[in-house]
C-alpha cells in the first residue's frame, strides 16, 4: 500500500468511526458537515473527498459490515467446503457477530424505523447490491449441486428472497432480548432451513411436472 | 416390552374413548404437529429425529415429566403402554425441543462464542455432522492426539423456551391426568425446575463429576471423564464411550448371566445413589446407558439429577418395608408428610386413599421385599398396569380435586419406573440390595 492510499483509508475510517460515536453520544445526526468536521478537527473538504452526505456515511457502514463479514467467512478454511445452505447460514451467523459490534449504533438509527415492505432506507442500497451478488453465487452453486431446484422465473427471484430474509433476521435481532441473542441464532437456523427446503426439489415440482404432462397429453 | 402386541389387542373400550378425546384436544393445540409433519413431507431426510423417537419409545418416558402423585404414575404406565400414540410421546419428552439438527455453521458459531476458537482449532478432527442426537442438542465425535471425545452441543434458546413449551403442554396434561389446574401447577414447577437444570451444561458437568466420583467403587460401572476447560454453558466435552446401546446389545442375544450382570450393576448404581448419596440420576432412559465390552455399563448423561430431601426420603422408603409394622398414627403422619392425604379430606376419603396408597406402594415395593427379584416377570408389570387402570377409572380419584403425593415423588417414581422398565427389558434377575433399615 502506498502512503497516499493508506492515509485515505484511515481518513475514511476516521470519518465513519467519528460519525458512529457522534450518533452514540448525542443520539442524533450532526447538524451539518461543517460542525461535524470541526469537531473532528478535520477540513470539511476531506469529508467530501469520500462522502457526499451523512447518508453516504451510513451507507458505508453497511458496506463495511458486509466486507468484514465476507473476510471473516473466507478466513475459515472449512468455508470453501460448505454446501450452499451452510454458506448462507455461515454468512448470517458471521454477519450477526459483526452487527453485534455496532449494536448500539444500529439501535439508535434503526430502532424505531419500520423496516417493512419495500421502504428500506436508501443507505441499504450498496449493501443490498453486494449481498445479492453474494447470494447469486450461492444460488448458482446450489443449482449445480442440485440443492436448489431450477424453476423457471422463480429461480431468478431467489436472491431477492434471500435479501428479504437478511432483513428479517436484522429486524428480529434488533428486537431480540434473549441472552447472547440465542433466539436470533435459532431464527437464522430455522428460517434458512425452511428456505432451502422450499428451494430444493420437492413434491410440488413433481406435482407441477405431472400436471403439465396431463395438460399437454390431453 | 415383550408382550406389547398381546396387550394392544385387548385395549378396553374406555381407553379407546380416552384416546379419541386426546386426539380432539390435540387437534386444537396441535398446530405444531402439522408443521412438523409438513416439514417431513417436504424433506424426508428429516428422519434424524427418528433417533429421538427411538430414545423415547420407552413408556415411562412419555408422560413422566408431567406426572403427578405416586399413584398417577401407575395410571400413566397403563396409559402409555397401551395407547399413547408416538406423536404424544414426542410432545411430552425433552425430545420435542430437539428440532432438526444444528447446522455446522451454528456449531462453529457456538464454539467461537464460548471458546473464541472454532472446533477445528480445538481438536485435531471434528465430525461436521452429528454422530448422535442428545435430548436437547447433538453429539459430535472429535479427536485430539490419541484421545476420542464426545462433544455435546445444545440448541440455542432451549432454556428460554422451556417455560413457554410447558404452557403449551399444559392443556394436554390437564386432560390426560384428570388433574385440576392448581394441582398441576404444583408439579409443573418441579418439572420446570428440572428442565431448566437440564439445559444448564455447566451444572451437568459438576454433577457428572460428583456422582461419577461417588460411584467409582461400583464394579463394572464406568463413567466418561469430563473436560471442564472444553465445556461451557452450551457445550460439554467428555470421553467417547465405546459400546452398544441397550437395544443393540439385546439384539446380540446376550446370555442370561450377562443380562443379570448388567442389570445388577444398574441396580447397584441406583441403590447407592438413592440411599447413600441422596441424589439420583433421575432419567433411567435406555439412551443414557452404553453397554461396553465385558458386559460393563457406562452412564453418559447427567442432565437430570434429583436431590432427595431427607424428610421425603425417610417417609417414602419407610412405606416400602414389607410389613408395615408402624403404628397407625405414625403411618398417618407419613401420609400427611408425603401429601397423600390432607386436612381437607373427609374421614372416609382419608381412609380410602390411605388404603389405596398402601396397596400401591406395597406393589411397587415388591422387589424390595425379597432378596432376589426376577424382573423378567411380566405378571408383575401386569399387576401394576391393572392397578393403575383401576385407579384411573376410580370415582373417588376423579372427584378428588387435590394434588396427591409430594412433588418430590414425581422424579423418584419416574426413576424407579424407568429402572424397573430397563430391568424388564434386560429380563434380569436382580439381587435387590437395600439399606439395613428397610430390611425386615
Amino acid at each position: 500500500m502506498t502512503e497516499k492510499t493508506k492515509n485515505s483509508h484511515t481518513d475514511k475510517n476516521k470519518i465513519i468511526d467519528g460519525y458512529i460515536s457522534y450518533i452514540l453520544e448525542t443520539g442524533s445526526e450532526p447538524v451539518s458537515v461543517f460542525k461535524f468536521t470541526k469537531d473532528m478537527k478535520m477540513k470539511e473538504a476531506v469529508f467530501y473527498e469520500y462522502f457526499s452526505s451523512f447518508g453516504a456515511v451510513k451507507k458505508a457502514v453497511w458496506e463495511l459490515i458486509f466486507d468484514n463479514t465476507i473476510q471473516a467467512l473466507e478466513s475459515q478454511e472449512i468455508y470453501q467446503s460448505y454446501t450452499s445452505r451452510e454458506k448462507l447460514l455461515g454468512f448470517l451467523f458471521t454477519w450477526i457477530e459483526e452487527l453485534k459490534n455496532k449494536r448500539s449504533y444500529l439501535l439508535a438509527v434503526y430502532g424505531n424505523v419500520s423496516l417493512k415492505n419495500q421502504s428500506y432506507p436508501s443507505e441499504l442500497k450498496g449493501f443490498k447490491a453486494k449481498f445479492k451478488d453474494f447470494a447469486s453465487g450461492i444460488v448458482n452453486e446450489g443449482k449445480e449441486s442440485e440443492e436448489i431446484a431450477e424453476r423457471p422465473y422463480l429461480t431468478d427471484k431467489y436472491q431477492e428472497a434471500m435479501w428479504l430474509q437478511v432483513m428479517f433476521v436484522f429486524r428480529f435481532w434488533l428486537k431480540d432480548d434473549s441472552p447472547a441473542f440465542e433466539k436470533t441464532d435459532a431464527a437464522i437456523e430455522k428460517s434458512v432451513n425452511l428456505a432451502f427446503d422450499l428451494m430444493g426439489r420437492s413434491a410440488i415440482d413433481s406435482f407441477v411436472d405431472f400436471a403439465k404432462f396431463l395438460f399437454q397429453s390431453k | 416390552m415383550t408382550n406389547k402386541i398381546n396387550e394392544q389387542q385387548s385395549i378396553p373400550v374406555s381407553k379407546v374413548q380416552r384416546a379419541a378425546k386426546f386426539i380432539s384436544t390435540g387437534a386444537k393445540v396441535g398446530g405444531n404437529y402439522m408443521k412438523h409433519y409438513a416439514k417431513k413431507v417436504v424433506n424426508p431426510a428429516m428422519t434424524k429425529d427418528e433417533l429421538h423417537r427411538n430414545n423415547a419409545t420407552d413408556i415411562y418416558d412419555s408422560l413422566s415429566e408431567l406426572k403427578g402423585s405416586a399413584l398417577k404414575v401407575a395410571q400413566m404406565m397403563a396409559m402409555d403402554k397401551n395407547m399413547l400414540p408416538g406423536a404424544y410421546q414426542d410432545k411430552f419428552t425433552m425430545a420435542q425441543y430437539s428440532a432438526p439438527p444444528l447446522s455446522y455453521p451454528l456449531v462453529v458459531k457456538t464454539f467461537n462464542q464460548y471458546f473464541k476458537k472454532g472446533p477445528e482449532n480445538l481438536f485435531d478432527t471434528f465430525t461436521t455432522s452429528a454422530a448422535n442426537a442428545a435430548s436437547i442438542g447433538q453429539v459430535h465425535k472429535a479427536t485430539k492426539g490419541d484421545k476420542v471425545f464426545a462433544v455435546k452441543i445444545q440448541y440455542p434458546g432451549v432454556g428460554s423456551s422451556v417455560k413457554s413449551d410447558l404452557k403449551l403442554v399444559k392443556p394436554f396434561a390437564l386432560r390426560l391426568l384428570n388433574m385440576n389446574e392448581r394441582e398441576l401447577d404444583n408439579y409443573m414447577e418441579e418439572v420446570e425446575e428440572k428442565l431448566l437444570e437440564e439445559t444448564d451444561y455447566k451444572l451437568e458437568v459438576i454433577r457428572s463429576k460428583e456422582i461419577s466420583q461417588a460411584c467409582s467403587h461400583i464394579k463394572g460401572l464406568n463413567f466418561p471423564k469430563y473436560y471442564e476447560e472444553m465445556s461451557s454453558a452450551r457445550v460439554i466435552t467428555m470421553d467417547w464411550m465405546e459400546g452398544k446401546h441397550l437395544k443393540e446389545w439385546l439384539q446380540t442375544n446376550p446370555s442370561q448371566e450377562a443380562r443379570d450382570k448388567v442389570g445388577q450393576i444398574m441396580w447397584d448404581f441406583y441403590d447407592h445413589q438413592v440411599h447413600q448419596l441422596k441424589q439420583v440420576h433421575a432419567d433411567p432412559h435406555p439412551g443414557n446407558f452404553i453397554i461396553q465390552e465385558g458386559d460393563e455399563l457406562a452412564v453418559i448423561d447427567f442432565g437430570c439429577v434429583k436431590v432427595i430431601p431427607e424428610e421425603f426420603y425417610s417417609g417414602y422408603f419407610s412405606l416400602i418395608k414389607k410389613d408395615l409394622l408402624i403404628k397407625e398414627d405414625e403411618l398417618d403422619q407419613i401420609f400427611y408428610d408425603l401429601e397423600f392425604i390432607s386436612d381437607r379430606d373427609s374421614a372416609e376419603e382419608k381412609n380410602y386413599f390411605k388404603n389405596t396408597f398402601k396397596e400401591m406402594i406395597s406393589l411397587l415395593g415388591k422387589p424390595f421385599h425379597v432378596d432376589t427379584f426376577d424382573f423378567a416377570d411380566d405378571n408383575y408389570f401386569q399387576m401394576i398396569f391393572a392397578l393403575g387402570d383401576k385407579i384411573s377409572n376410580d370415582k373417588m380419584f376423579r372427584k378428588s380435586k387435590q394434588a396427591r403425593g409430594s412433588r418430590h415423588g414425581l422424579y423418584i417414581n419416574r426413576t424407579y419406573f424407568g429402572l424397573y422398565n430397563l430391568l424388564n427389558q434386560l429380563q434380569a434377575n436382580i439381587k435387590t440390595t437395600k439399606p439395613d433399615w428397610i430390611k425386615n
